[in-house]
C-alpha cells in the first residue's frame, strides 16, 4: 500500500518534472527565435537610423558645399576683372572668408608667371581667420609651390565644375587639416590665369559627424571619393588621409571589413557585420551625393544589442520566475493530492470499517423470512433501512417455550453512538428475554443496566411484547415507544398503551405492563418513528393517517410491509431519508387456539399495593367463572403468599418487583408468583398446630398454612436466581 | 376499611367494616388498641360489614382475645360471614372464640 502510495506521487512527481522541462525548453525555444527576430528587427532599424544620419549630414554637406561653391563662384566674375591687377585680388579673398562663415580661408592663386612684372612667378593672395580677425598672406613662396598642390592641380583637370580637394594639412596656408575647393579662372582672354578657392576646416566636420545621434560607441567616418579619410568621430587624426585600404591592411585580414572598404571605394552602400580585434561590429555606409564622398558608422554589435539582450535576459528571468512559482504550484499540488489521498484513504477504510460494522448490526437481526417456515400459527416480516451506514433502530423476536419474545426500539441519535448503543440494546433483550417471562420485567431489568451503563445521554424508545403462541394472549410493555397498531378483521386500532419513560433514562422506572388477545388472523404492527415521520421534499411528514390508510389485516405480512415500504417510498421521492425507518409486523394465525387464559399482575414490594391484586384476583375469577366464595379464598391465599414476598424477601428499603402470572384452564387454575429476592422457601415453614389453648398459640404462621389448605398444591423452586412458588387449584 | 369503637354497658364494642387485609393490619391494629387496653371487659368485635380477613386480621384478633384471657375479659365475635367462617374452621379460631350470630 505504501510502496504504491510512493510510487503514485513519484509518478506525478516525475510528470511534474516534465511537464515543467519541457516547458523551460520550448520557454528557451521562443525566447531565441524572439531574440533573434529582435536582432534582425533592431539591425534593420539601425541601419535605418545609419542611413537617415548620413542623409542628414549629407544634406548638411550638401548645404556646406553648395554655400562654399557658390561663394566662390560667386567671385569668379571678380577675380577674372581683376587677374590684370594682382594687388586687388586681396580685396576678393577676404570678402570671401567675410560674408561665407563658414569658410575658413580664400586664395586666389595665379598660374606661374602669369604676370611675372606685376607679382612673380609665383603670386597667390590668401585671406583666412584667426579668431574674430581676418589676417592676410601671400602664399606663393619657394618653399610652399602651390602649383604642386592637389587643390591647385585639381582644378585645372576638373575645369569649370570645379574640385574638392581631399583633407589635407596645409602648413603653408591654413596651418590645420582642410578641405578645399577650387575653381580655375580665365582672363577676359580665355587664358587660364588663376584659381580661386575656398577652405573649409575639417574640425568643423569633424563637430559635424560628432552631433550625429548614434550609438555612443559608434566610430562615424568620412571618407573622400578615393577612399581617404577626411574626418572621424571621435577623432582619430592619426589616421587622416589614409587610405581605407590602409586601415584594412593594418588590420587582421578580415575579408568583411576589406568588403566594405572595397564597396566604400566603389561609392556603394549597405552594411555588414565585421569581425575586428574580437569584437564584432556592424558597419553601415553610404556615399553622398553631390560630394562624391562616403560616410561609415561602425557600432560594436554589443551595443546594438545590448538593450534587447538585457530585455531578452529580463524577460526570460521573468518567465523563469514564473516557471519556478509553476514548479512551487505544481510540487505543492502534488503535496496536497498525497494528504488528500491520505485523507481518501483513511475516509475509505472508515467506510469499509462502517460497512463491515453495518453487517454486524444486520447480522444481529432476523432477517431470514419466513422466520419460522415450520409453524403455522404465526407470520412475520421485518425490515430496517439504516439513513446511515450503520443505524440506531433495532427489532428482534424468537419463540421461548412457545411463546413469542418481540421487541422494537429506537435509539435517540444517529450514527455509530446510536448504533453502538443499538448493539447492545439488542444484545441486553436477547438476555434478558432469555430468562424472564414478563415484558415488564425485561424492561425494567434492561432499562436498570442500560441506567448503570451510563449511555452519555441517550436513551432507547422501547416496545417489548411476549405473546403466548397458544392462546393469543399478548403482554406487553412499552417505554416511551410509539404505539403499535393491532390489526383486526373489524379494524385497525393503535394499541392502548402507557407510555412510560424511554430506557436508559431513570434508575429503578416503575414500568406498566399491560395485556390483550389476539384473535386468529390479526396481527400487531410496530414501527418506528422513520415511517409516520418520513418526509418528502417539501418536508411533508408521512404521519399516521397515510400510515393506518395503508394498513390491510388482509394482507400476508411481507405483502404488508412492502405495501408500506413502496408508499413511503413515492411520497418521499427524491428527498434524502433522514432518519431509520423499522417495521415489525406480527400476525397471529392460530385458528384453535387453546382454551387457556392467562392474566398478569406486577407488583412493587410495597404492602400498599395489595388491594391491586384483591383486584386482579376478582379478575381472574371472573374469567374462571368463579364463586365469589372461592374467588375469596383464592384472594386470600394469594394475599399471603405475595404479602410473604413484599415483605421478606427484598433487603428493607430497597425496590423490587413480584411477578403473579395467573393461568386458568378449563379444569384448574395456577398462580405462579416470581421474584428475584433472597432464596426463601416457604413451603419448608413448619405446620401450625391448630388445637392448642389460645394462652400458648403463636400470633404468626398462619399465612402460609392458609395457603397450604386453600390450594390443592405449592411448589416452591429456585431457578435463575428467582423464588418460583407454583400454587394451583382443581377446579372440578 | 372503617373501624369503630362502641362503649356501652361496660361492653366494648368494635364495628369493622370493609376488607381487613394486610394493607390495612397497621391501622386496624391501631385502632382496636382500646380493646387490648380494656381486656377486662366484655369486647364485641362487630364483623357483621367486615367482608374479608387475611392472616394480618387473624393476628389482630388473636391478640385481642390474649390480652382478654390474660385480663379476664371475654371476647366475642358477631355476624361473621361464611367465607370468614370457613377462614375460622381452617384456623382452629372457631375454638378459640365466642361466635355470636344476632
Amino acid at each position: 500500500m505504501r510502496s504504491i502510495k510512493n510510487n503514485h506521487n513519484l509518478v506525478a512527481a516525475l510528470q511534474g518534472a516534465a511537464v515543467v522541462l519541457t516547458a523551460v525548453g520550448l520557454l528557451f525555444l521562443t525566447s531565441m527565435l524572439q531574440y533573434s527576430r529582435m536582432r534582425e528587427m533592431v539591425t534593420r532599424s539601425s541601419y535605418r537610423r545609419a542611413q537617415d544620419n548620413i542623409d542628414r549630414v549629407e544634406q548638411d554637406f550638401v548645404r556646406v558645399v553648395e554655400l562654399v561653391e557658390s561663394a566662390v563662384r560667386n567671385n569668379i566674375w571678380s577675380a577674372r576683372a581683376l587677374v590684370p591687377v594682382p594687388d586687388s585680388l586681396w580685396s576678393i579673398t577676404r570678402g570671401v572668408v567675410l560674408d561665407n562663415p563658414i569658410v575658413y580661408g580664400s586664395a586666389i592663386a595665379l598660374v606661374e608667371n602669369y604676370n611675372p612684372s606685376k607679382s612673380g612667378r609665383l603670386f597667390a593672395p590668401y585671406a583666412y581667420r584667426d579668431g574674430d580677425t581676418i589676417r592676410s598672406a601671400q602664399l606663393g613662396t619657394e618653399e610652399y609651390n602651390y602649383l604642386e598642390h592637389e587643390w591647385f592641380k585639381g582644378a585645372l583637370e576638373a575645369g569649370d565644375a570645379g574640385y574638392w580637394s581631399e583633407p589635407y594639412y596645409d602648413e603653408g596656408g591654413g596651418n590645420r587639416l582642410m578641405i578645399t575647393y577650387s575653381v580655375p579662372v580665365r582672363d577676359h582672354t580665355g587664358k587660364l590665369a588663376a584659381v580661386i578657392t575656398a577652405d573649409v576646416a575639417m574640425n568643423w566636420v569633424s563637430d559635424r559627424l560628432a552631433s550625429v545621434d548614434d550609438y555612443p560607441g559608434a566610430l562615424k567616418m568620412l571618407i573622400s571619393q578615393s577612399g581617404n579619410i577626411m574626418a572621424t568621430s571621435p577623432p582619430y587624426e592619426s589616421m587622416y588621409r589614409k587610405s581605407i585600404l590602409d586601415l584594412s591592411r593594418d588590420m587582421d585580414k578580415a575579408s568583411a571589413f576589406d568588403a566594405v572598404n572595397q564597396d566604400i571605394l566603389a561609392g556603394k552602400e549597405g552594411s555588414r557585420r565585421v569581425h575586428i580585434q574580437g569584437e564584432d561590429y556592424y558597419i553601415f555606409y553610404d556615399r553622398m551625393n553631390k560630394t562624391g564622398w562616403s560616410m561609415s558608422i561602425s557600432i560594436p554589435e554589443d551595443e546594438i544589442f545590448s538593450e534587447i539582450r538585457h530585455l531578452n535576459r529580463r524577460m526570460l528571468g521573468l518567465e523563469l520566475l514564473g516557471l519556478m512559482l509553476l514548479l512551487v504550484i505544481l510540487l505543492y499540488t502534488i503535496f496536497n493530492q498525497r494528504k488528500l489521498l491520505a485523507v481518501q484513504e483513511k475516509k475509505g477504510r472508515i467506510e469499509s470499517e462502517l460497512h463491515v460494522a453495518s453487517g454486524i448490526q444486520e447480522s444481529m437481526l432476523p432477517k431470514t423470512f419466513p422466520p419460522f417456515p415450520s409453524r403455522h400459527d404465526v407470520d412475520i416480516y421485518a425490515t430496517l433501512v439504516s439513513a446511515k451506514e450503520v443505524g440506531g433502530d433495532l427489532y428482534d423476536f424468537f419463540i421461548r417455550d412457545e411463546r413469542l419474545y418481540f421487541c422494537i426500539g429506537d435509539v435517540s441519535g444517529k450514527g455509530v453512538p446510536a448504533s453502538l448503543v443499538m448493539s447492545v440494546t439488542r444484545s441486553l433483550f436477547r438476555t434478558v428475554a432469555g430468562h424472564e417471562k414478563s415484558p415488564v420485567r425485561i424492561v425494567a431489568n434492561m432499562n436498570q443496566n442500560l441506567v448503570e451503563m451510563n449511555i452519555n445521554d441517550m436513551f432507547v424508545t422501547f416496545f417489548c411484547g411476549v405473546l403466548d403462541l397458544a392462546s393469543g394472549h399478548l403482554r406487553y410493555c412499552n417505554a416511551g415507544h410509539n404505539a403499535p397498531v393491532i390489526l383486526s378483521a373489524d379494524a385497525s386500532v393503535v394499541l392502548p398503551v402507557v407510555p412510560n419513560l424511554p430506557l436508559g433514562v431513570m434508575p429503578s422506572m416503575s414500568f406498566t405492563e399491560q395485556e390483550t388477545d389476539l384473535a386468529c388472523g390479526s396481527g400487531i404492527f410496530l414501527y418506528t418513528d422513520g415511517l409516520n415521520e418520513a418526509e418528502d421534499q417539501s418536508n411533508n411528514q408521512f404521519g399516521t393517517e397515510r400510515m393506518m390508510h395503508e394498513l390491510d389485516h388482509s394482507l400476508s405480512a411481507n405483502q404488508q410491509i412492502e405495501r408500506l415500504e413502496g408508499a413511503v417510498r413515492s411520497f418521499v421521492g427524491t428527498a434524502p431519508q433522514s432518519d431509520d425507518l423499522t417495521m415489525l409486523y406480527i400476525r397471529y394465525l392460530n385458528d384453535s387456539p387453546m382454551e387457556k387464559k392467562e392474566r398478569h399482575l406486577i407488583l412493587h414490594n410495597d404492602i400498599q399495593q395489595i388491594p391491586q391484586l384483591a383486584d386482579f384476583v376478582e379478575t381472574v375469577g371472573q374469567l374462571a367463572g368463579l364463586s365469589s366464595s372461592l374467588t375469596l379464598s383464592l384472594n386470600l391465599a394469594l394475599e399471603e403468599a405475595v404479602t410473604n414476598v413484599i415483605l421478606y424477601a427484598y433487603p428493607e428499603g430497597s425496590d423490587g418487583l413480584v411477578d403473579i402470572e395467573a393461568i386458568i384452564h378449563k379444569d384448574h387454575l395456577k398462580f405462579i408468583i416470581s421474584d428475584s429476592g433472597k432464596a426463601f422457601d416457604p413451603t419448608a415453614a413448619p405446620e401450625v398446630d391448630i388445637t392448642l389453648d389460645v394462652e400458648d398459640r403463636p400470633i404468626g404462621g398462619l399465612g402460609i398454612f392458609l395457603v397450604r389448605n386453600i390450594m390443592d398444591s405449592v411448589q416452591y423452586e429456585r431457578v435463575d436466581g428467582k423464588n418460583i412458588l407454583t400454587m394451583s387449584k382443581n377446579l372440578q | 376499611m372503617e373501624v369503630k369503637i362502641i362503649e356501652k354497658d361496660n361492653v366494648l364494642t368494635a364495628v369493622l367494616n370493609g376488607r381487613l387485609d394486610t394493607a390495612v393490619s397497621p391501622e386496624v391494629s391501631a385502632a382496636l388498641q382500646p380493646l387490648v387496653d380494656q381486656a377486662d371487659k366484655t369486647l364485641v368485635l362487630d364483623c357483621k360489614e367486615l367482608s374479608y380477613i387475611s392472616s394480618s386480621g387473624l393476628r389482630i384478633f388473636l391478640t385481642v382475645r390474649k390480652a382478654a384471657a390474660a385480663k379476664g375479659g371475654k371476647v366475642i365475635v358477631k355476624d361473621i360471614n361464611s367465607e370468614i367462617r370457613q377462614v375460622f374452621m381452617m384456623t382452629g379460631f372457631l375454638n378459640l372464640f365466642e361466635i355470636q350470630e344476632s
